[in-house]
C-alpha cells in the first residue's frame, strides 16, 4: 500500500511537469500533497507513531486543501495569468524526466545503505526534489514557481517521513509555521508583481 | 473449455452495449436524455439493411478490406487472458503477435481510406498512421514491464500469473504501467482527447473521416469492428490491472469480468466529459506522457524493484 501511495506521489508530480493551466497544477499539487497525507497516516499506524499520524492529518487540511484554495482564491482576486506554458518544450521534457530519474535513482545507491528503513523511498523523494526543481525551473510565471517550490517541500517531508522513522515532531511544525510564512510572503509578491506588471 | 467459449461469445455480445453505455453515462451526465443502452444492436441492424453502395472509383480493396479489419479483431479475442481461474487459455502468445494483429486490422482501415479516392479518406490515413506509429514505443515498454512482473510473455499466461501472486511488492511500477496504458487505450481507440467519434468536423475526424464512404453492410462490419478492438483494450486492461476475483464460483467471476468492462467504460465516459479534444499536433504530448510513464515503470522495477 506504501508503494502505491509514492507511486500516486510520483505520477501526480510527473503530470504537474506538463500541464499548462494553473488551476489543473493546483489540482495535482492538493492530489500529491494527499498522497503524502495519506501515506504519513499509513506509516504512522505501522509505527504506532502519534507524532506521525498528527503531522499526517495536518498535511491533510493544510496542504492538500488549504493552501491549493488559498492560491486558487489569491489567483482568481488578483486575475492572474492562468495560461502556464512551460519555457521547456514537452518534447525536451519526455527525453529529460527519465533522464532525470535514472541519473537520481542511481545517485541515491549508494545513500541507501546508510537508510534502515526503505531505501527505494529515498530515492524517490531525492528524485522528486529534482522534478520539483525542474517544475520551478520550466515556468517564468510566478504562480507555478509557487507550486514547485512547495513540492520540493513535499518532497523532503516524503524523505523526513520515509527515511529517518518520522522527524521529531517539533521541527514538522515548524516547517509547517515556515510553510505557513511563505504563503503570506508570497501573497505579498504576488500582489507586488501584478502592480508591477499594471505599471508597464 | 465451456468458460472459454462462453467469454468470448460474451465478449462480442457487450461490445456494442458498451459503446452505447459510454454515449449514455456521457448524455446523462450533460443533462441530455440518454439514449438506449441498446443503441449499438439497432444501428448495425439499420445498417445491415441498407442498400451497399461503393464508389465509383473504388477498387477490390473496399470489398474485402472490411472483413480484414474485423477479422484479425475476432482472431485476437481467442488470445485474451481467461475471465476465470478455471478456464482454458492460449498461454504461448505474447503481447508482439496480439498488437501485431491489431496494427493488421488497422493498416486494413487505412487502405481503406485510401481507396475511396476522397480527400477525406487520405486525410485520416495519414492521421491514423501518425496516431499508431506513437502509439508503439509506449506499448511495447508498458508491456515489457507488465510481464516482468508476472514473469512470463505470454499475455494470457501473465493476466493468470497475476491474478495468483498479485505484485504488491512492485506496486509503484505497477500502477505507472496502468496508467500509461489506459492513455494507449484511449489513443488507440479514439476516444475523445486523440479524436472525437461523434463528429463529422473536418479538422477534428480520424476514424470517421476514414469510413466516410462506406455504406451499409461493409459500414456495419467497420462499426462492430470498432466496437471489438474497444472490448479487446478494456478486457486487457481488466485482466491484467485489475487481477481479482478469478477463484470465486466461475460463472460469478464472469459477471466480476463483466462489471470490470462496465468499470474501464465509465472511466472512459467520465474523462471524455471532462477534457477537450487535443489539437491533432498536440496528441504526442499526451503520448509523450504516456512513454514517460512507461520507461518510469520499466526503471522503478529495475532500479529500485519498487
Amino acid at each position: 500500500m506504501v508503494e502505491f501511495f509514492i507511486g500516486i506521489f510520483l505520477a501526480t508530480l510527473i503530470t504537474a511537469l506538463f500541464t499548462t493551466r494553473l488551476y489543473r497544477l493546483l489540482l495535482w499539487y492538493s492530489l500529491n500533497s494527499m498522497s503524502l497525507g495519506l501515506l504519513a497516516l499509513i506509516l504512522g499506524g505501522q509505527f504506532e507513531d502519534r507524532a506521525m499520524i498528527i503531522s499526517g492529518i495536518i498535511t491533510l487540511i493544510v496542504k492538500a486543501m488549504g493552501i491549493p484554495y488559498f492560491l486558487k482564491y489569491l489567483s482568481e482576486r488578483l486575475s492572474l495569468n492562468r495560461q502556464i506554458s512551460p519555457n521547456i518544450k514537452i518534447q525536451h521534457s519526455i527525453i529529460l524526466i527519465p533522464a532525470i530519474l535514472v541519473f537520481t535513482f542511481y545517485l541515491a545507491e549508494p545513500i541507501s545503505h546508510m537508510v534502515q528503513g526503505n531505501s527505494n523511498y529515498v530515492a524517490i523523494s531525492i528524485s522528486s526534489l529534482f522534478l520539483s526543481l525542474l517544475l520551478m525551473m520550466e515556468h517564468t510565471n510566478i504562480a507555478p514557481k509557487i507550486i514547485g517550490f512547495l513540492s520540493m517541500e513535499n518532497a523532503l517531508f516524503l524523505l523526513g517521513t520515509t527515511a529517518t522513522g518520522g522527524m521529531p515532531m517539533l521541527v514538522e511544525l515548524g516547517i509547517f509555521f515556515d510553510l505557513l510564512m511563505a504563503i503570506v510572503v508570497v501573497n505579498l509578491l504576488l500582489k507586488n508583481e501584478e502592480e508591477v506588471e499594471g505599471d508597464a | 473449455m465451456i468458460f472459454y467459449i462462453t467469454t468470448i461469445i460474451i465478449m462480442v455480445l457487450i461490445a456494442p452495449i458498451l459503446l452505447s453505455f459510454i454515449k449514455m453515462v456521457k448524455m446523462y451526465l450533460l443533462f441530455k436524455r440518454p439514449i438506449s443502452i441498446l443503441q449499438g444492436y439497432k444501428d448495425v441492424s439499420k445498417l445491415i439493411t441498407k442498400e451497399t453502395i461503393i464508389s465509383k472509383e473504388a477498387s477490390d480493396i473496399t470489398r474485402i478490406a472490411p472483413f480484414l479489419v474485423l477479422s484479425p479483431l475476432l482472431l485476437v479475442l481467442f488470445f485474451l487472458p481467461p475471465a476465470t481461474s478455471g478456464a482454458f487459455y492460449v498461454s504461448f502468445v505474447d503481447a508482439f503477435t496480439i498488437t501485431g494483429l491489431i496494427t493488421l486490422s488497422t493498416f486494413f482501415l487505412m487502405l481503406l481510406g485510401l481507396d475511396s479516392a476522397s480527400s477525406f479518406g487520405g486525410l485520416g490515413s495519414s492521421r491514423e498512421a501518425f496516431i499508431s506509429a506513437l502509439v508503439e514505443p509506449a506499448m511495447i515498454l508498458t508491456i515489457f514491464s507488465v510481464s516482468m512482473m508476472a514473469n512470463n510473455l505470454g499475455v494470457a499466461q501473465a493476466g493468470v500469473n497475476l491474478a495468483k501472486e498479485f505484485p504488491s511488492n512492485h506496486m509503484a511500477s505497477f500502477l505507472f504501467a496502468g496508467i500509461s496504458f489506459f492513455i494507449l487505450l484511449i489513443a488507440e481507440n479514439g476516444r475523445i482527447p486523440v479524436d472525437n467519434p461523434e463528429t463529422h468536423l473536418e479538422l477534428t475526424m480520424v476514424h470517421e473521416a476514414m469510413i466516410l464512404d462506406i455504406t451499409g453492410f461493409y459500414l456495419a462490419l467497420i462499426e462492430s469492428a470498432a466496437s471489438i478492438k474497444f472490448v479487446i483494450f478494456a478486457s486487457l486492461f481488466a485482466s491484467l490491472f485489475m487481477p481479482f476475483g478469478l477463484d470465486l464460483n466461475p460463472w460469478l467471476s464472469i459477471l466480476l469480468f463483466v462489471a470490470k468492462l462496465f468499470f474501464v467504460a465509465l472511466l472512459v465516459a467520465l474523462i471524455e466529459v471532462n477534457t477537450a479534444k487535443l489539437r491533432l499536433f498536440k496528441v504526442p504530448n499526451l503520448l509523450g506522457i504516456a512513454i514517460v510513464f512507461a520507461f518510469l515503470s520499466l526503471i522503478t522495477f529495475y532500479v529500485l524493484g519498487a
